[in-house]
């Protein structure tokens, strides 16, 4: 009897994980990023649904790849019903049947926003960034305006690159040498040029922040929401528009997940994101730019890298890589780049 | 099977079933762009033996052995000054500053070693940030508390007993450290080395935070295959590549070990 007992309260503990943690019945469940992130779009977006529909917002927060793997185990009967991703990383969810198409009948705030923001039929995009370089004027005694800049020998042993995603450097590289990401080679050799100048490479924000923050890595490639966070930390770093090339831009983006039973709560909840007034406050509190073209964008962001407020801006001010060659060519351009940059 | 050790081999199971799972994706062949594999292919091993990789292999058992060898050096004084001092005052002091390092957690620990290494608090000679002198410094104070307690617990057993009787026969101290308390504390120098060596092999955040993406550890390889290039299948192939590694080495070094101490 004691026998049994203990086994029936072994195979309960180890059956715990597979038991989904408990939600109002009626919650919306919104995967996105832990942090600020969350915190974001639960001030700004999930508080303002929930009034407006009475239906209450719950997340599931982590890293990209982590929500990434769960949405793959759950595929079919979805933890959550709505996701936010980078664009690109999204492209993996549409390959693997994650994501449904989205209604645009039930959008009808996509009719507003800027035409680089529609990534697919299920996906659509929430912010936009640029990764650009960005560096601190109290320990770089020189001017750094254009992309070019970052070869110049003066700045050997300062530059820090992400390398958990070189694409950004890549694709500029490849432009400078008159390729792009697909034909990306033709940058290969100006790419190597830069390895000496490398001080640090970081695979996360926290890390890129860091190594800003420390002087460990004073001239960065970095994500222009990120450099914005430590400008209003009273870090004095200066986040370049680049004069040659443009910034490489970066959108997030949400999407309604396969077979999830909330789908029009979802559609509700993107179309709610898409309009003007979230946008505006979006812009407010992630330093991020807007989808839609009628938000309002504070004097203080207005032309800086990333923050886009008109179809012109968008189209000039930022380079958009091709989300299916990012997502296919991304695994080899990180074995090119750890063979031929990061190691030594 | 007696029903008793059934937990044990629902535990094992468990163990089996990821290795397992770990085993299968090795073999699926990887579509970059895509989370769907392929069909069945070696060509994810083939892939891991790429410089890099085999590199990255090389560089871990080198930093893993120089982290065993510098933590034994380090730790042996301490522990013995544990073992043998006669003041409860100063083993309480001993202990605390041994354990202190266990409850900052290694994030915090490593952040520490960020700013200590990269001249904001001490101008080094050489660069020591972002390079494996760096991680060396961090992989030995992180494995310190361990192997002092170890050491120290095996240099309790002995009884001093045997070094009063060398010196009283006129051994110097020296001697007596080289021919009587070293080769008895031998059982200790063997389980601390072979937990450090086995630990240091799957390191993570010492060599991520410190290393600066330039020391790439096996771990870090399989975080980078599997996370950032979505490479499931080479990642399950080069995890379980240093997992055959780590069971060898570990094995060569444990019978190396045990003839020493007999």
């Amino acid at each position: 009897m004691r026998s049994r007992l203990a086994v029936l309260l072994l195979v309960a503990l180890l059956a715990l994980p597979m038991v989904p943690p408990a939600r109002a019945q009626n919650a919306l469940v919104v995967s996105v990023w832990g942090g600020n992130w969350k915190d974001t779009v639960d001030r700004v977006i999930g508080k303002a649904f929930t009034a407006k529909t009475g239906i209450p917002v719950e997340y599931e927060v982590g890293g990209t790849i982590d929500r990434l793997a769960k949405a793959r185990v759950a595929k079919g009967n979805p933890l959550v019903d709505l996701n936010f991703t980078t664009t690109h990383v999204a492209r993996l969810y549409i390959s693997d049947g994650l994501y449904d198409k989205l209604d645009m009948a039930r959008l009808p705030a996509s009719k507003e926003i800027a035409k680089e923001a529609f990534r697919s039929d299920s996906h659509i995009g929430s912010w936009a960034y640029v990764y650009t370089v960005v560096y601190r004027p109290d320990l770089v005694k020189e001017d750094i305006t254009k992309w070019s800049d970052l070869w110049k020998p003066s700045l050997k042993g300062k530059l820090a690159l992400p390398d958990f995603d070189p694409s950004h450097i890549i694709t500029i590289a490849a432009l400078m040498e008159g390729g792009n990401e697909v034909n990306w080679q033709k940058g290969e050799a100006k790419l190597k040029q830069l390895k000496e100048s490398v001080a640090a490479f970081y695979s996360t924000d926290a890390q890129s922040q860091d190594l800003m923050k420390t002087g460990q890595g004073p001239v960065q490639v970095m994500l222009s929401v990120n450099a914005y966070h430590l400008q209003e930390q009273g870090i004095a770093v200066k986040v370049v528009q680049p004069t040659d090339y443009p910034g490489v831009v970066g959108i997030d983006t949400m999407a309604v997940m396969a077979g999830t039973k909330k789908a029009e709560a979802a559609h509700q909840f993107i179309n709610l994101a898409l309009s003007k007034e979230i946008q505006t406050e979006l812009v407010k509190a992630l330093r991020a730019g807007p989808v839609n073209l009628g938000a309002t964008v504070p004097a203080s962001l207005k032309g800086q890298p990333g923050i886009f407020s008109s179809t012109a801006e968008w189209k000039e001010r930022g380079y958009i890589m091709n989300d299916e060659a990012r997502a296919k060519n991304l695994p080899g351009w990180r074995e090119w780049f750890t063979a031929n940059i990061v190691k030594k | 099977m007696s029903f008793r050790l059934l937990p044990a081999v629902a535990v094992l199971a468990v163990f089996a079933a990821a290795l397992a799972a770990l085993f299968r994706w090795s073999l699926l062949e990887f579509v970059p762009g895509s989370l769907q594999p392929g069909g069945l292919t070696l060509a994810n091993f083939r892939a891991v033996l790429a410089p890099q990789y085999v590199g990255a292999i090389r560089d871990t058992v080198v930093l893993s052995a120089l982290t065993t060898v510098l933590t034994l050096v380090c730790a042996y004084p301490v522990a013995y000054a544990l073992a043998r001092t006669a003041s409860r005052r100063v083993r309480s002091l001993i202990l605390v500053l041994t354990l202190a390092p266990f409850f900052t957690g290694a994030i915090v620990r490593t952040y520490a070693w960020v700013l200590v290494l990269g001249n904001t608090v001490v101008t080094w000679p050489v660069p020591m940030l972002f390079t494996e002198r760096g991680v060396l410094v961090g992989l030995v104070h992180f494995s310190m508390p361990t192997m002092i307690l170890i050491l120290a617990a095996a240099l309790s057993h002995i009884d001093p007993v045997y070094e009063r009787a060398a010196a009283s026969l006129g051994a110097s101290p020296a001697h007596v450290f080289r021919r009587v308390t070293l080769p008895l504390s031998m059982p200790g120098i063997v389980s601390g080395g072979l937990i450090v060596f086995a630990w240091t092999l799957s390191a993570f955040p010492t060599p991520e935070l410190l290393g600066g993406g330039k020391v790439k550890m096996i771990a870090n390889v399989v975080k980078d295959l599997g996370l950032d290039s979505f490479n499931w299948p080479g990642a399950a192939a080069f995890a379980l590549l240093a997992l055959a590694l780590t069971l060898a080495l570990l094995t060569l070094v444990g019978r190396l070990s045990s003839d020493r101490a007999a």
